[in-house]
């Protein structure tokens, strides 16, 4: 009756005993994936200020050497990264360079679906996420993976997983009388009659059931004195989870309603939203460290584009090609990775050439990090890993 | 709407019946038991046979054509027939003239020094340094914080237009409640989710409220003349920055957005096409609420787009892209998947396409045709859609049968936290439909909506009126009338004030002298909340006892199908149906309705909230 849903599968015995297997062997590694949604601009992020060219094509909007977080004698951090200059300095923080694919699509919204399937120039009916859960547990147990937000992401979308979608933790809860919500957990599962809709909401429904109560309880459980900063981003969410005991190996946010996307009078705004971004994953980063799960998670960054290379005339960016990920967290090996990209030898269009698949960097959580094996199934083709967690 | 449009219609009806008379199979489908008409018929848009017609055809018309309806409303669609309730819905055929909703009404609070409005708060500041002056209002000469007044009045407009926007919004969904022209409400919301513009950032409800009543107007007509008209709105302009799109330097944001997500889909254009299309639309600008052509930014070359070479402007890009087959095929599917369901085939989306265009891009006819369809009442679009939010409030307040829109729950509070606060959508590609509607969590938000509505909040907080968002403006509050100075009131609180340990956003926030930012926030708020007309708050006055009563009802099991077929558009299974039976039966004491005729309302008000919590309620 519920076809692909979750339940049917995951109460075969088999399926159970290899998730617990695979539990058992990679200690219970988690994954946090951060989006910054509407195209991050790398090029102001990580700022280039050993290269004259940065200055030339940015006469306006370019950050003066004075003024950025400086990494090294080539590269500078926006000012409003002092999360992430602290990160970089305790060698928790790995810089990707030139991350992209071929033949970019400067739509947010193809470009993102491109991302969240991990299928450029096509798409997929599941998420990259989605199908990563499926292949860490092909049970569907519940609770694998979360995706705090107020609609599911295309990312964790999941044949045999059920993903636990919600906002605010104190909100995620049925409010009924007693015997209102006796009555209500009491019924019987009908048959869906054909109708795949009903099917797929007898499925969340069941999600919302076995998600709500550990998801509550870990929330009002959660207190932290570390300062995530002004928005925390939802990550505040993620370690009470974590720190819940919640069985969830998959976490996924966003930094949402398209922010990044900085095409007029971007110096202050991109400085702002940077500030908050780092000062969000520094504060989980500190605090995952301070609940003693430090060593089991690690934080992966991207964005659905960078922005083009020349300012534009208001004093913004326009939607560009390849950008930067970061990988964070305790377990990562700190630095420069990748190739980053000619400021001078740029794609038509003036934008920044990608020089790593991002579905390397996706590899480099599924096999580095999860330690999986399965990312050549993931990702439908063989990424090689960096070695951030090596 | 007029006769010409009409006429079309039953020219259009009579050419599919006359296509339908000369096949074969017609001629076999109507010796089929009625049932069976229904069973078949999935993307067949041929007319259904009027002798099909029932009541349960009626039911959906109203909800897919409209937000649903009472068990009274749907009879009488349903004694119209399925051509004359077509007509009834989509070209408000017998709807009386002076059935006029009510216009908006403007609290006042928009003052001429406002417009146009600064991009950012660092922007006005800026240009108070640098002129004296900003938003109207002078910078101090002297004393603390000079340019404090320029940023209070920042603020102000910042909270004024957005808290009237919700007015607009509670506006808006009072006419979806009570119209007898439900479609015209639908339509324009189906074109606000395509052409999606968010207050947020276009930052003036009178560009916001022009905008709605552009689809409530002109929603049901010519498309292209409504997608010349939404490149002129001065919400779309200003929210896709096409204001500053100027010769020499084009800005491509609208020309992008206009190929892929207003008409054509992506795959259609080059990147080329969207550079050449931006210099067309330069110089395109607007003034307060008006728009405006600035021939000086004007880019008057030679342009080649999508194979067309000329001095295009604006307008020679929009019907070069109404010609293109992609354009068809993309807005008649769109309108497909709000309307009949999410998923269509290709051969569907063609065949929707040609019709489209035969009919000259007339919005109104093309969804005759659908809710005409034997395809629109086959199993495969018939309660296979989830409700969006404001879809599911409004049918749920329509369904109860209530002429006005309460006040408690807060209609724009419980849309968003649905996922769907209007005026506001998420990013220019508008509200993802279908399953993205329900996740866990908003499966449970949408019973809890029922519940504040059946046994409302009494510790509801008028957001319209106390920040109950802004803990820092409440926090800066109360310090402020403890005495403390504007510097330290409006320090971050409850924050670890440690170098190291204080986040990089906490050390920049009041960083600069000639102003205070926290204090204008919070003094903005103030200012607005004085001229904003509040939000009325009454909440839901139901009357399910006298419903219940009104239908003759004696048993629980009876209440439940009733309740469940006024309510749902699929039937109950027999378990679900008996479990809330026996959860009435244990409240009412009693399995006789007659028998507790004096304290039926509650029983009954618990009864609906689980009725209405169930996953079956979401789809329509």
């Amino acid at each position: 009756m519920q076809g692909i849903g979750v339940g049917g599968l995951a109460a075969l015995a088999p399926s159970w005993l290899h998730a617990a297997d695979t539990l058992a062997r990679d200690d219970g590694r988690i994954l946090v994936v951060f989006e910054l949604s509407g195209g991050n601009d790398g090029l102001n992020t990580v700022v280039p200020h050993g290269d004259d060219a940065y200055y030339r094509h940015r006469p306006t909007i370019g950050i003066r050497r004075e003024d950025l977080l400086a990494l090294d004698d080539h590269y500078g951090f926006n000012p409003g990264m002092l999360g992430f200059e602290r990160l970089w300095r305790s060698g928790d923080l790995a810089i990707v360079h030139g991350c992209g694919y071929d033949n970019p699509s400067y739509s947010h919204f193809t470009s993102m679906a491109y991302w969240h399937t991990g299928v450029p120039n096509g798409g997929d009916e599941f998420g990259w996420v989605g199908r990563l859960a499926d292949a860490l547990d092909p049970g569907g147990a519940p609770n694998f993976l979360i995706n705090v937000a107020s609609s599911q992401s295309l990312a964790v979308k999941s044949r045999l997983h059920a993903p636990v979608v919600f906002d605010d933790p104190e909100r995620f809860r049925r409010k009924a009388f007693a015997s209102t919500r006796a009555a209500i957990d009491g019924l019987p599962e009908p048959g869906d009659g054909g109708n795949a809709a009903r099917a797929y909401l007898r499925d969340v429904a069941r999600s919302a059931r076995e998600g709500a109560k550990l998801v509550r309880a870990a929330w009002s459980r959660y207190r932290s004195p570390v300062d995530y900063g002004i928005a925390p981003l939802d990550l505040q969410k993620v370690a009470a989870c974590i720190d819940g005991g919640l069985p969830t190996r998959l976490y996924y946010v966003s930094f949402r309603n398209n922010s990044f996307d900085t095409h007029v009078q971007q110096p202050a705004l991109h400085q702002r939203l940077l500030s908050y971004a780092c000062d969000a994953i520094h504060g989980f980063v500190r605090d995952m460290e301070r609940l003693g799960h430090g060593d089991r998670v690690a934080v992966m960054v991207f964005s659905e584009f960078g922005r083009r290379v020349p300012e534009n005339s208001n004093l913004g960016t326009d939607h560009g090609a390849a950008n930067l990920m970061f990988l964070a967290g305790k377990p990562v090996r700190g630095g420069h990775y990748g190739v980053a990209p000619s400021l001078t030898d740029l794609e038509e269009g003036d934008n920044l050439r990608a020089s790593v698949d991002f579905r390397r960097v996706y590899a480099t959580a599924i096999d580095g990090w999860l330690r999986s094996g399965r990312a050549e199934t993931v990702l439908k083709g063989r990424f090689e890993p960096l070695p951030v967690f090596s | 709407m007029d006769g010409r449009v009409s006429d079309r219609f039953a020219s259009v009806i009579a050419a599919f019946g006359l296509t339908v008379a000369g096949l074969t199979v017609a001629g076999l489908t109507v010796a089929l038991p009625a049932w069976a008409n229904g069973a078949a018929g999935a993307g067949d848009l041929t007319p259904l046979p009027a002798a099909a017609w029932h009541e349960g055809h009626a039911a959906h018309l109203l909800e897919r054509a409209g937000f649903g309806g009472t068990p009274e409303e749907v009879e009488r669609l349903a004694a119209l027939g399925l051509e004359g309730a077509v007509r009834r819905l989509v070209y408000f055929d017998g709807v009386p003239d002076e059935a006029v909703m009510p216009e908006f009404d403007h609290s006042g609070v928009f003052d001429p020094g406002l417009d146009p409005f600064p991009p950012s708060r660092p922007a006005t500041t800026e240009a108070a340094k640098a002129n004296g002056e900003a938003l109207g209002i002078k910078v101090k000469p002297g004393g603390n914080r000079p340019i404090q007044p320029v940023v209070n009045a920042f603020f102000y407009w910042l909270r004024a237009s957005r808290l009237e926007t919700d007015r607009v919004a509670q506006w808006w969904a009072g006419r979806m409640l009570a119209t007898p022209r439900p479609l015209r409400e639908k339509a324009a919301l189906f074109w606000h989710g395509h052409f999606a513009t968010n207050e947020d950032k276009v930052r003036d409800y009178r560009k916001m409220l022009r905008q709605v009543e552009l689809f409530q107007e002109h929603g049901l007509g010519d498309f292209h003349a409504l997608l010349v008209a939404v490149a002129k709105d001065p919400a779309m302009l200003a929210f896709l920055d096409a204001g500053i799109n100027v010769k020499g330097s084009p800005n491509e944001n609208f020309a992008r957005e206009i190929m892929e997500l207003f008409t054509m889909g992506p795959g259609n254009y080059t990147e080329t096409d969207i550079r050449e299309g931006a210099r067309a639309f330069t110089g395109w600008n607007f003034r307060g609420t008006e728009f405006a052509f600035n021939a000086e930014d004007h880019d008057e070359g030679e342009k080649s787009f999508l194979g067309r070479t000329g001095a295009l402007d604006g307008e020679d890009v929009i019907a070069v892209i109404m010609e293109q087959d992609a354009t068809a095929r993309f807005v008649a599917a769109r309108l497909y998947r709000y309307f009949v369901r999410d998923e269509l085939d290709p051969g569907l989306a063609d065949a929707l396409g040609t019709r489209l265009r035969e009919l000259d891009f007339e919005i109104a006819p093309f969804l005759a045709m659908l809710f005409s369809s034997r395809d629109f009442y086959s199993p495969a679009s018939v309660a296979t859609r989830i409700k969006g939010p404001v879809e599911l409030v409004v049918s749920t307040y329509r369904k109860l049968g209530l002429a006005e829109l309460p006040g408690v729950p807060d209609f724009n509070v419980v849309t968003g936290v649905l996922g769907q606060h209007l005026l506001h959508p998420p990013t220019v590609a508008g509200w993802s439909h279908g399953r993205s509607w329900v996740t866990p969590g908003l499966l449970f938000e949408r019973g809890n909506f029922v519940l504040d509505v059946v046994f409302p909040d009494i510790a509801f907080v008028p957001p319209d009126r106390y920040p109950a968002y802004g803990q820092q403006i409440l926090a800066v509050h109360e310090r402020l009338r403890s005495g403390m100075d504007i510097t330290a009131a409006t320090m971050p609180a409850g924050v670890d004030t440690g170098e190291d340990a204080m986040a990089a956003s906490n050390l920049l926030a009041d960083r600069d002298e000639a102003f205070n930012t926290r204090y204008g926030s919070y003094r903005g708020w103030q200012m607005a909340i004085e001229r904003v007309k509040p939000i009325p708050r009454h909440t839901a006055r139901l009357d399910l006892a006298g419903m219940v009563r009104g239908a003759g009802l004696a048993t629980p099991r009876e209440v439940v199908d009733y309740l469940a077929g006024r309510f749902l558009s699929v039937p109950l299974d027999e378990g679900t149906a008996a479990g809330l039976a026996d959860l009435l039966s244990g409240e009412l004491g009693t399995d006789d309705v007659e028998t507790a005729a004096t304290w039926l309302e509650d029983p009954l008000r618990v009864l609906l909230h689980a009725l209405l919590s169930l996953p079956e309620y979401q789809l329509g």
